[in-house]
């Protein structure tokens, strides 16, 4: 086995069929690809925003609802400047033993604020945009939360977007 | 998500611990980690490996030419783990 | 399981299909643990109603009476994340 196709090998092997298998058709197959969208300036002019399907919210607010069984289609506006100890994780379905000890495994929110303060984007969005992954209408999804999370970050002038989908 | 936001004209990268997923999926630029579930940054601590991977991931923005690009971050999970054990040490988090 | 998926199973009654989607949902992706984790939240309810212990039944008569099936469906599996999360034996433990 070459160094390149170690590299290539994901912990979990087959992880689309073995889900797809367990909850059959619960899981996205495209054909097609979108357009790619240009970004016309400089990363370092450009305006990031994030957006995690981890369950993190702020403190305080209604939790993601990790009991019902077709989901919860809702999302949360993380403030980009908050704290990890402002925040928290509702979400049973992916393993957060590294996120409890040290969120920015999975929600990097202190690199960002740093590579924003560092000058290597040309700032971050206001609010970052959390929501939890675990949904098996796949067309209210598409349908309502991705079009609700996307319009949300064109209202907050997002010019470039980063995605850690859980 | 990710193809809905880039149809605003939002130019998006994602992290991915499951290239398959990802190749079913077709986001319009992805950066696959070999990494655990839930890790897709790294491992607690280790900021030099969390921003390196945001880094790559961003310059994906400017470098990919044709959607559905999935980039290998040449890097291993046991690699990972190992740096993340000995920034503990030195955190004094875990024993030497 | 896709929400199609459990439409036609609920159209052609197989309960099969979709008690094992409850199985998997409380057992993390895994329908015999989900067999456990159903008997554990009974279990947890028993004993905790084994001393007898004041109730509000009145609560338990109105909200039964007033509220609606959705939110008592909701309840239920709210009631059974939360009797097993009493019971000590958690398995939603961030490890998977």
């Amino acid at each position: 086995m070459t160094a390149g196709s170690e590299r290539r090998r994901q912990l979990r092997p087959g992880l689309w069929e073995t889900v797809n298998e367990r909850y059959p058709g619960a899981m996205i197959s495209k054909t097609d690809t979108v357009p790619l969208a240009r970004l016309d300036k400089p990363l370092a002019d450009a305006r990031l925003t994030f957006i995690s399907s981890a369950g993190v919210q702020p403190k305080g607010t209604l939790p993601f609802d990790v009991v019902h069984p077709v989901g919860d289609y809702t999302f949360r506006r993380v403030p980009s400047d908050a704290s990890p100890s402002d925040l928290e994780i509702h979400q049973l379905k992916y393993p957060t033993d590294g996120a409890n000890r040290d969120l920015n495994v999975i929600f990097p929110i202190e690199r960002l604020q740093a590579l924003a303060a560092d000058g290597l984007v040309g700032g971050l969005t206001s609010s970052f945009f959390s929501f939890i992954g675990y949904n098996m209408d796949v067309k209210r999804l598409e349908a309502t939360l991705a079009e609700d999370i996307a319009d949300a970050v064109v209202a907050d002038h997002a010019e470039i977007a980063l995605l850690a989908p859980a | 998500m990710q193809r809905a936001v880039e149809q605003r004209g939002i130019a998006t990268v994602s992290i991915s611990v499951a290239r398959d997923v990802t190749e079913h999926c077709k986001p319009p630029r992805a950066v696959f980690v070999p990494f655990r579930m839930g890790h897709h940054f790294g491992v607690p601590f280790h900021a030099e490996l969390q921003r390196r991977i945001i880094v790559e991931a961003l310059g994906r923005i400017e470098e990919v030419e044709v959607s559905g690009d999935i980039y290998d971050l040449p890097i291993t999970w046991a690699q990972a783990r190992t740096e993340g054990r000995l920034i503990e040490q030195t955190m004094g988090l875990r024993p030497a | 399981m896709s929400l199609d998926y459990l439409n036609d199973a609920v159209a052609r009654g197989d309960n099969e299909a979709l008690i094992r989607y409850v199985r998997l949902h409380v057992g993390d992706g895994d329908d015999q643990q989900g067999r456990t984790e159903i008997d554990k939240a009974w279990v947890q309810a028993l004993k905790v109603l084994l001393d007898v212990p004041p109730t509000d039944r009145q609560f338990i008569v109105d909200t039964l009476a007033n509220k609606d099936q959705a939110t008592l469906a909701h309840l239920f599996f709210s009631l059974h994340f939360h009797l097993v999360n009493a019971s000590g034996e958690w398995i939603h433990d961030g490890r998977l």
